[in-house]
C-alpha cells in the first residue's frame, strides 16, 4: 500500500502538466497578428509620410535659431543622415502584399505614390540610393546596389503618372484614410500636384530628353479633367493633430522650443520689410517689447543664424529676440502638418510659367499661393500687400519673389522642402556671413551616408560614392539633380 | 483528543522514567584547541546540545544512548554512553575536508573532491548579520567569477554576472526563471552554492547554460526545538559618494538670472546653472547683496512686479537637507525541530526599508514552512513552501531625467535655491494643478515628486516544492519532484498635474499595471547507486522533466485626469484609455540522465546528457541533445607528495549546452505585425524591423574547464584555480543588414564568440592559537570575450568589432584630431569626427574580494574589501555637470569673463589653415594634406561648455572604473555560558555591523560599484546592530 501510494505520488506530477503544455499548441503568438487588412497599414504609412514638422529643418532654413550650444543644422556642419525611409518603404510593400492577398487594387495604386514620396525624400538627402534592389530582404538581397539618381527620378515620374491614371478609373473604396477620408478626387489632386513638385525639382535638367520635364509638366496643366489639381486649402495633403495621446502636435509642451529657440533675424526682418502680418502668427513679441501692441512690427526681433553663439545668447539674454508663437508649444492641435499644400502647387505653377515651361500668366497662381498661405495662418492679407515692389511680380527677379513667398508660406510645415528649393534655386538667401558659421561658410548640399552602410553594404556604397563624388562622401558634394 | 494528550503525557513520563545521567566533557581538535559550536546529539532522538566556546558541553543521557558529535570540517564521531559520565573527545579534522559535501545541480549532494568543475559555497551564516535588502548583494566579493554590481537605489536589482553572463537562480532545486532576488529572505538560507560553469549546471538544461546560484533553504535540524530570533537594524547615516557641485554660481545663463514664470525664454526657463556669481556684495540693495527676482519673490502690489531677493548660496546643503536617514530593519523568528523521522522549520521574516528619499519605503515579508518526513525506511519526503509579499506605496523612480531626485536636487539646481523653501510645493491658488518650483519647464520640485508622484508596487509570491524518493531496492529508487512559482503583481503610477517628464508637462495620469505568473517544473526519474566492487562506485539518474510557464500582463492608463489628485481610471480626461495586454505560454519537455563513477576515492568520472524539446523555436528544429563529461583526480592519493601538501586534486570538464529560446519573448521565432499608433481612433499596424531566417536552430555553447584544488600545511592554506574557455556558436543573433533591404537586421544563427577567464580562490588560517584565530579568503577573477566569426560578408560588426577583437571595445563619437593627437578646431569649436573611434575597453581587468575574520574568544571581527581594476564606464553625471554648469571645474576666470559677455576661452588644439582630408567608407584616412596652426580663436566659455561638455578633456566622459570598497565589517560578541545560563536563551550574540563603509575610486562624483552611471541615488554608509538569540 505504502509503495503504491508513493509511486502514484511521484507520477502524478508530470501527468497533470504534460497534457496542458503541448508544444504544437504554442506555435502561435497570441499578442500579434500574422496577417492584417491593408487599410491598417495605410493609416500607419500616412502618419509616417504626412507627419513632418521639423525643428532641424527650421534651423537649417533660417526660420529659427538655437542658443543651447552650437547646433549643426544652424551652423551648417552636419554630417550623416539615416536610412529610416526604407522602413517606410517596407510598410508600403507590406500594404501591397496584403492588398494583393485581399484582391483589392486601390491600396496598390496609393502604394505607387508613397513609394515615390519616400524614395524622393531619400535621394534628395543623399544622392544615389538603392531602389530597384531595395526592400528585397525576403528574397535574400541583403546588400542592394545603389541606383543612379536619374533612374530613380525616371521611375518616380512614371509611377506617379500611372498611379494618377489608375486612380481615375478605380471604383474601390479607400478605408483607413486619415488624410482625405477616402476621397479619390483629392488623392488624384495630391498625386498630380506632387508630380509637378518632382518635375520642378528637376529644373536644372530641363534639357534632358529622357526626362522631358517640360512636356510632362504641360501634359498635366493642359488636361485638367484627366489630371485635376488642388483648388483650395481644403485639398491640402495635410495631417490634422488631435488632443489625444500620440496624436498631438509634435512640439506640444516641448521645453527646448519654449526656452532655447528664437526667431531667426533675417526671417523676421524680411517679414518686417514686407510688413507681412503673418509675423504675428509666427512669433511672440520680444521680452523687451512684451507690452507693446501685437501688430507693431518693431516689437519683434530675432537671432541671426550664422552669428557667433556668444553674440546670439547675449542678445537673447538681453530680451531682444522673439520666441516662436506660444501655440507651437502650448496648443496640442495647433495647425496640421503638411506633405504638400495648395499654395506650394500654385507657386510651382507660377515658377513654371516664369520659366516658360507653360504659357500661363504666373501672376494669378502667385497670388493664389500667397492668399492661401495667409488663409492657412488665419491672417488677413493687407489690401496693399502686392503693391510692395519687393512682392509684386512685375518682371524683375520673379523666381526670387516666388521663392521668397514660398519660403514664408512654409514656416514650420512641409518638412525639409524649402531647404531643397533653396538648394535648387539659391533663393531665398540663407545667411552664412556671421562670425559663428562653420563648414567654411558653405551651406551643405547633402548628408553623408549612414555609417552602418559601410559595414553592411560596403562594396555597393563605395561604388556609389566613387561614381558620384570625386571628393568622397562629403556634405558639400553636388548630387546629379543640382548639376 | 484528551485521550491523545494523556497518551502523549504518559509516553513522555515513560521516557523520563529511564535513568538519566549527567554527561560532561570537553571537545578539542587534535592540537588540543577547544572546539566550540560542536553539535552533540543523542542518536535517534531530538535531544542534544552545542559545545560552548571552551569546547565544554553537558547533557543528560541514559547508558543505552549513543552520542553523536558532529562539526563542520571534522569527522562525525559516535560514542556509546554506557556508564561514562565524562566523555572527552578529540575530533579529527577532516583533513582537506575530504568528505565535505556540496549541493550540486538538481540538489544532488556530492563530495567536493569528486567534482570535475568549479563550485564555490557561501554559508548562510555569512549573510545572517550584516544585511542587505536582498541576499544577492551580500554575495559581493565572496565568490570568484561572480561579479555583482550593486544599485544604490531603493528596490533596484543588482546586476549579476557569472563568468560574464547572467546565471540561473535556483531555489531548493527548482529554477526560478523570474529571477526575483527579493523573494528569499537571507535568514531562511542554509547555504548558497555557486555553480560556475556550464558543466556544473548542465543538468538544468538551457537555462543553466550560464551557471547557477543555488539556494538551499533551512529545513529544520535534528535536535531539540529551537526558536531563533534575529534582528538587524541598520541606519543609512551618510553618503560615501555624492556629486560634488560648485557653489560659486547660481541658476541662469550667461551670468544673468531673473525669474519670470519658471518657463520663460532667456535666462530662467532654460534651466542652466550658468548664472551670476552668488553672494556678490552690492551696497545699493537693502540686503547688501546683489538682488534679482526669484521664484519666491513677492509681488509688489504697486507695480505688479516681482520684488528682487538677495542672490546668495542658501542651498549649499540641499543634499543633507532633503535626504533623510534611511533604515533597513530585518526581523526573523524561526522555529526549528527535528528527529530521525521528521524535521520541521517555520519562519516569519520582515524586511522594512525606509528610503533616504522622503515618503519612500519598502516592505518585504515572508512566511516559510519547510520540513522533511521519513515515514518508513524506504520513503523520504521533503517539502517547502514560502509566501512572500513585497509592497510599497511609493519607491523612487530611477534613471537619468526629470524623474530622478539628484537631477532635480543638485545636478540641475543652482544653490541659490534652498530646498527647505520648497517644502510647500503647490503654487498658491493652484493646488492640485501647478507645482511650485523655480523652473517648471524642465524640473520637478523634489518634495512635490516625493509626496505627489507615487509609484506603488504590490507583489505576492508563492513558491514551493515537494520531493519524494522511494527506494524500490537498496540500490534503486524512484524520485519525483515538483516545484512551482506563482506571483501576482499590481503596480500603480500616480502622476500629478504639472509633473515634468522629458518634453512633457503632465496633465495628470493614473496607470494600473497587473501581471500574473505561473510556472511549474515536474520531474520523475530513477536513481541508481551501488558499489559494484570494492572501492568502485557507480551512481546515476534518468529522468523526464516537464516545464510549463504562463504569464499575463495588462496595463491601463488615463489620457489626462479631470479632477486633480483623484487617482481612479474613471477620472480619465481623454476619450479613450491607453491600454495594452500580453499573454505568454511556453513549455520544455526534457529527458536527462547522468552517471557518476568513483574509483578508489581517487578518480571520479561523470557523464551527463539532456534532450530538450522547446516551444520557442520552429517545430523543425525544436528538439536537441547536449552532453557533458567531467573528471577529477586526487593526485595526493596517487603520488608520494611532500608532507606539506595535505590534499591535491586536478579536475577537468567539457560540456555542450544549447538554448532554444530567443531573448525573453517565447514568440520571437514568429514573424508578425505590431500594433501602431491609432490616429484619432483609426487603428494602424506596422511590420517590425527584424526579419526572421526560415531556418532557426538552437544556439550552442561548448565549454571546457580545468582546475586545481590543493590544500597545504595541514589544510591551513588552500588554493583553487579554475580556467575556462567557452565557444558560443550558432548564436541566435540579430545580424545587421543594409537598412535599404527593408530591415535593420535578420534573426539567424551566426557569429561566434570565445569567452575565457580565470578564477583564483585562496584561503587560509594564518594564525590559530587557543584563543585567537585569523581566517582569510581572497577571490580573484578575470573574464574576456572575443569575436571569433562575423556572419555574412562583413569585415566588422555594427559595433566596429573585428574578428579576434575583444567584444567589449568601446567606440565613441569624438572630435577630429591631427596626427599628433591634437584636437582640431573650427571657429574656436572642436570639429566632430564623422567616424566613431576606439577609446577603450569596458570590462575590468580584475575583480577581487578579500575577506578576513579575526576571532578572539567570544569576539569576532570580520571585514570584506572588494573592487575592480581596469575597464571604462560612461558617466552621465559628470558629462551633465560640465554641460549644465555645476562642475567645480567650471569655476574659473573664463567663466567670469563669459558672465561679462567676453569671449576669452581658447580650446587646447589646432585649427586647419590649408589642405583637405579624404576618408574611405570606414573612416581610414586615404589622403591628408591638412596643415595646422594652433587654435587661437577665443570663444565664450559658457557656449563652449554647453556645446562640448568638456568631453575632449575628459575622455568623452568614459572614466576608469577602478575602485576598492570596504564592503562589510562585522564585530560580533557571543555571550558566554555564564551570562546565558542566567537568561532564557541557549545562545545569544550581539554584533555591530556596517556595510558600504569606505570607497576609493578614480571616477569623480559617482560610485562605480553599479558599473554604470544612471545618476543613481548617492551611495550610503549603512551602520547598525544585529541581535541573534536562540531559545
Amino acid at each position: 500500500m505504502n509503495r503504491f501510494i508513493s509511486v502514484l505520488l511521484i507520477f502524478i506530477f508530470p501527468i497533470c502538466f504534460n497534457s496542458c503544455s503541448k508544444i504544437e499548441d504554442l506555435q502561435e503568438d497570441p499578442n500579434r497578428a500574422t496577417s492584417v487588412s491593408p487599410e491598417l497599414l495605410l493609416t500607419n504609412i500616412e502618419t509616417r509620410a504626412f507627419d513632418n514638422v521639423s525643428l532641424s529643418s527650421a534651423l537649417a532654413s533660417r526660420y529659427l535659431s538655437y542658443t543651447n550650444g552650437v547646433n549643426s543644422n544652424q551652423y551648417y556642419n552636419w554630417q550623416r543622415s539615416d536610412f529610416g525611409g526604407y522602413n517606410d518603404l517596407k510598410q508600403v510593400k507590406k500594404m501591397v502584399e496584403e492588398s494583393e492577398n485581399a484582391g483589392i487594387e486601390v491600396y496598390q495604386i496609393l502604394a505607387d505614390f508613397f513609394n515615390s514620396y519616400f524614395i524622393i525624400d531619400l535621394t534628395q538627402t543623399f544622392g544615389d540610393v538603392p531602389y530597384t534592389e531595395a526592400i528585397l530582404a525576403d528574397e535574400d538581397i541583403y546588400q542592394p546596389v545603389y541606383d543612379s539618381q536619374k533612374s530613380i527620378y525616371l521611375k518616380v515620374l512614371n509611377d506617379l503618372k500611372s498611379a494618377s491614371d489608375a486612380l481615375a478609373v478605380n471604383q474601390e473604396p479607400i478605408a483607413g484614410d486619415i488624410i482625405y477620408n477616402g476621397d479619390k478626387l483629392q488623392w488624384r489632386k495630391l498625386i498630380n500636384a506632387y508630380y509637378l513638385r518632382v518635375l520642378m525639382s528637376l529644373s536644372k535638367k530641363v534639357g534632358d530628353t529622357d526626362l522631358n520635364v517640360r512636356s510632362r509638366f504641360q501634359e498635366i496643366i493642359n488636361n485638367p479633367s484627366q489630371y485635376p489639381l488642388m483648388t483650395s486649402n481644403s485639398d491640402n495633403g495635410a495631417l490634422a493633430y488631435h488632443n489625444i495621446q500620440n496624436n498631438r502636435y509634435p512640439y506640444f509642451n516641448d521645453n527646448d522650443l519654449q526656452t532655447a529657440y528664437y526667431m531667426e533675424q533675417n526671417f523676421v526682418e524680411r517679414l518686417q520689410e514686407f510688413e507681412d502680418p503673418r509675423l504675428f502668427a509666427f512669433a511672440e513679441r520680444k521680452p523687451n517689447a512684451a507690452n507693446a501692441p501685437v501688430n507693431d512690427f518693431n516689437s519683434y526681433g530675432g537671432l541671426k543664424g550664422s552669428e557667433d553663439l556668444n553674440a546670439n545668447t547675449s542678445k537673447a539674454v538681453s530680451g531682444e529676440a522673439s520666441r516662436i508663437a506660444e501655440r507651437y508649444f502650448f496648443d496640442p492641435v495647433n495647425e496640421p502638418s503638411i506633405l504638400m499644400s495648395y499654395w506650394e502647387q500654385e507657386f510651382i505653377i507660377a515658377e513654371a510659367a516664369v520659366r516658360s515651361w507653360i504659357s500661363i500668366d504666373p501672376q494669378v497662381h502667385y497670388r493664389n499661393g500667397v492668399e492661401a498661405s495667409f488663409d492657412f495662418f488665419t491672417t488677413q492679407i493687407p489690401e496693399d500687400y502686392f503693391d510692395n515692389d519687393q512682392i509684386s511680380l512685375n518682371g524683375d527677379d520673379e523666381i526670387q519673389k516666388i521663392l521668397e513667398q514660398k519660403y514664408i508660406s512654409m514656416f514650420m510645415n512641409t518638412g525639409w522642402q524649402i531647404f531643397y528649393e533653396q538648394r535648387r534655386t539659391g533663393f531665398p538667401e540663407f545667411n552664412t556671413d556671421g562670425a559663428g558659421i562653420l563648414n567654411n561658410g558653405r551651406i551643405p548640399k547633402r548628408w553623408m551616408y549612414p555609417m552602418d552602410e559601410a559595414t553592411n553594404n560596403s562594396a555597393n556604397l563605395q561604388d556609389a560614392i566613387s561614381r558620384q563624388f570625386a571628393q568622397g562622401d562629403n556634405i558639400n558634394a553636388e548630387m546629379w539633380i543640382l548639376q | 483528543m484528551t485521550k491523545t494528550i494523556t497518551l502523549l503525557l504518559l509516553l513522555l513520563t515513560t521516557t523520563i522514567g529511564f535513568s538519566q545521567q549527567q554527561i560532561n566533557g570537553e571537545i578539542t581538535d587534535n592540537n588540543g584547541i577547544p572546539l566550540g559550536g560542536v553539535n552533540v546529539l543523542i542518536r535517534n532522538s531530538s535531544k542534544g546540545t552545542i559545545s560552548d566556546f571552551d569546547g565544554k558541553y553537558s547533557l543528560e543521557a541514559t547508558a543505552q544512548d549513543t552520542l553523536e558529535f558532529s562539526f563542520m570540517g571534522f569527522r562525525t564521531q559516535l560514542i556509546p554512553v554506557n556508564d561514562q559520565s565524562v566523555i572527552n573527545i578529540i575530533l579529527i579534522e577532516d583533513s582537506s575536508q575530504l568528505n565535505e559535501v556540496v549541493v550540486t545541480a538538481l540538489g544532488i549532494k556530492k563530495e567536493k573532491k569528486a567534482l570535475g568543475y568549479a563550485i564555490q559555497e557561501v554559508d548562510g551564516q555569512k549573510l545572517e548579520k550584516a544585511k542587505e535588502p536582498n541576499f544577492v548583494s551580500s554575495l559581493t566579493g565572496r565568490v570568484a567569477g561572480l561579479n555583482i554590481q550593486n544599485s544604490t537605489d531603493l528596490f533596484q536589482d543588482p546586476q549579476i554576472s557569472l563568468r560574464g553572463a547572467s546565471p540561473l537562480l535556483v531555489i531548493d532545486g527548482i529554477p526560478d526563471r523570474t529571477t526575483d532576488l527579493w523573494k528569499v529572505n537571507s535568514d531562511d538560507i542554509e547555504s548558497i552554492s555557486v555553480l560556475k560553469g556550464a558543466t556544473a549546471s548542465a543538468l538544468y538544461g538551457s537555462v543553466g547554460r550560464n551557471g547557477a546560484i543555488m539556494i538551499t533553504t533551512k529545513k529544520g535540524k535534528k535536535g531539540k526545538l529551537t526558536v531563533t530570533v534575529n534582528n538587524s537594524t541598520m541606519f543609512q547615516t551618510s553618503f560615501i559618494k555624492v556629486p560634488d557641485v560648485q557653489t560659486t554660481y547660481g541658476n541662469g545663463n550667461q551670468g544673468v538670472y531673473a525669474y519670470v514664470n519658471g518657463s520663460g525664454s532667456g535666462t530662467e526657463g532654460g534651466g542652466w546653472i550658468w548664472g551670476p556669481r552668488l553672494d556678490q556684495t552690492d551696497s545699493s540693495t537693502p540686503s547688501g547683496y546683489f538682488e534679482t527676482p526669484q521664484y519666491n519673490s513677492e509681488v509688489d502690489p504697486a507695480t505688479g512686479e516681482l520684488i528682487p531677493l538677495p542672490y546668495i548660496s542658501r542651498g549649499a546643503d540641499n543634499i543633507e537637507n532633503f535626504f533623510r536617514t534611511g533604515l533597513i530593519q530585518t526581523n526573523n523568528v524561526s522555529v526549528d525541530w527535528g528527529s530521525e523521522k521528521a524535521s520541521f522549520r517555520t519562519s516569519i521574516s520582515n524586511v522594512y526599508q525606509k528610503g533616504i528619499v522622503p515618503n519612500t519605503d519598502l516592505n518585504n515579508t515572508s512566511f516559510n514552512l519547510g520540513g522533511s518526513l521519513n515515514p518508513s525506511e524506504n520513503l523520504s519526503i521533503n517539502s517547502s513552501l514560502t509566501y512572500n509579499k513585497q509592497y510599497t506605496d511609493n519607491f523612487p523612480e530611477v534613471g537619468y531625467g526629470p524623474t530622478n531626485y539628484l537631477y532635480n536636487l543638485i545636478l540641475w539646481t543652482g544653490v541659490d535655491v534652498d530646498i527647505r523653501d520648497l517644502r510647500n510645493y503647490w503654487r498658491e491658488g493652484e493646488v492640485g494643478y501647478q507645482q511650485r518650483h523655480f523652473n517648471i519647464s524642465y524640473y520637478n520640485n523634489p518634495y512635490f515628486q516625493a509626496y505627489e508622484y507615487q509609484r506603488g508596487y504590490n507583489k505576492d509570491n508563492i513558491f514551493g516544492n515537494l520531493n519524494v524518493e522511494y527506494k524500490l531496492t537498496p540500490h534503486l529508487s524512484l524520485k519525483g519532484r515538483g516545484g512551482a512559482n506563482v506571483y501576482s503583481l499590481n503596480r500603480t503610477y500616480k502622476e500629478p498635474k504639472s509633473y515634468i517628464g522629458y518634453g512633457d508637462r503632465s496633465r495628470g495620469d493614473f496607470t494600473v499595471a497587473d501581471a500574473t505568473y505561473f510556472d511549474i517544473t515536474t520531474d520523475v526519474g530513477l536513481k541508481y547507486d551501488n558499489h559494484i566492487a570494492d572501492q568502485i562506485g557507480i551512481s546515476g539518474e534518468l529522468a523526464y522533466v516537464n516545464y510549463y510557464r504562463q504569464s499575463t500582463s495588462h496595463t491601463t492608463g488615463t489620457d489626462g485626469l479631470n479632477i486633480p489628485g483623484f487617482y481612479n481610471l474613471d477620472n480619465n480626461a481623454g476619450a479613450t484609455f491607453i491600454a495594452s495586454n500580453r499573454e505568454e505560454k511556453e513549455t520544455i519537455h526534457s529527458f536527462y540522465g547522468f552517471v557518476d563513477f568513483d574509483f578508489y576515492d581517487t578518480f571520479y568520472l561523470s557523464l551527463s546528457g539532456r534532450n530538450d524539446q522547446v516551444s520557442t523555436l520552429p517545430e523543425a528544429n525544436n528538439s536537441f541533445f547536449y552532453p557533458s563529461v567531467s573528471a577529477s583526480l586526487v593526485f595526493t592519493e596517487l603520488l608520494d607528495t611532500p608532507k606539506w601538501i595535505t590534499f591535491g586534486k586536478i579536475r577537468g570538464s567539457w560540456s555542450q549546452v544549447s538554448e532554444g529560446k530567443i531573448g525573453n519573448n517565447p514568440y520571437s521565432h514568429i514573424q508578425a505585425y505590431e500594433k501602431g499608433t491609432s490616429w484619432n481612433g483609426v487603428p494602424s499596424t506596422f511590420f517590425g524591423n527584424e526579419l526572421l531566417s526560415s531556418d532557426l536552430k538552437p544556439e550552442t555553447s561548448d565549454t571546457w574547464e580545468i582546475g586545481l584544488n590543493t590544500r597545504f600545511l595541514n589544510s591551513r592554506l588552500g588554493l583553487d584555480i579554475a580556467y575556462y574557455q567557452t565557444k558560443d556558436y550558432n548564436n541566435l543573433i540579430y545580424s545587421s543588414i543594409s537598412q535599404s533591404s527593408g530591415y535593420n537586421s535578420i534573426l539567424l544563427n551566426g557569429d561566434e564568440y570565445k569567452r575565457r577567464g580565470i578564477e583564483v580562490v585562496l584561503d587560509g588560517t594564518p594564525i590559530k592559537t587557543k584563543d585567537f584565530r585569523w581566517d582569510a579568503q581572497v577571490n580573484l577573477s578575470q573574464y574576456r570575450r572575443y569575436q571569433e566569426e562575423i556572419y555574412g560578408d562583413r569585415e566588422q560588426t555594427d559595433a566596429f568589432i573585428r574578428v579576434g577583437d575583444r567584444t567589449d571595445k568601446i567606440y565613441a563619437g569624438v572630435y577630429q584630431t591631427n596626427e599628433q593627437g591634437q584636437v582640431i578646431f573650427e571657429n574656436g569649436y572642436p570639429v566632430s569626427d564623422p567616424y566613431s573611434r576606439f577609446i577603450g575597453y569596458n570590462e575590468p581587468d580584475l575583480t577581487y574580494g578579500v575577506s578576513n575574520t579575526l576571532s578572539y574568544k567570544n569576539i569576532s571581527l570580520s571585514f570584506l574589501f572588494d573592487g575592480r581594476l581596469g575597464g571604462l564606464m560612461y558617466s552621465d553625471t559628470n558629462q551633465k555637470m560640465w554641460w549644465g554648469g555645476t562642475s567645480p571645474g567650471t569655476v574659473n576666470q573664463f567663466r567670469d569673463d563669459a558672465n561679462n559677455g567676453e569671449s576669452t576661452f581658447i580650446g587646447n588644439g589646432v585649427k586647419i589653415v590649408g589642405g583637405s582630408v579624404e576618408y574611405d567608407v570606414n573612416g581610414n584616412i586615404l589622403n591628408d594634406t591638412r596643415t595646422y596652426a594652433p587654435n587661437d580663436v577665443p570663444v565664450n566659455y559658457i557656449n563652449f561648455m554647453q556645446t562640448t561638455s568638456n568631453g575632449y578633456n575628459k575622455n568623452y566622459h568614459y572614466y576608469k572604473e577602478d575602485f576598492i570598497k570596504l564592503r562589510e565589517v562585522t564585530l560580533s560578541y557571543n555571550f558566554t555560558e555564564k551570562i546565558i545560563s542566567k537568561l532564557p536563551f541557549s545562545d545569544l550574540s550581539l554584533s555591530f555591523i556596517g556595510r558600504n563603509l569606505w570607497l576609493s575610486s578614480k571616477i569623480p562624483n559617482v560610485d562605480p560599484d553599479p558599473g554604470r552611471d544612471n545618476l543613481q541615488a548617492p551611495a550610503t554608509r549603512n551602520i547598525g546592530i544585529n541581535l541573534n538569540a536562540k531559545f
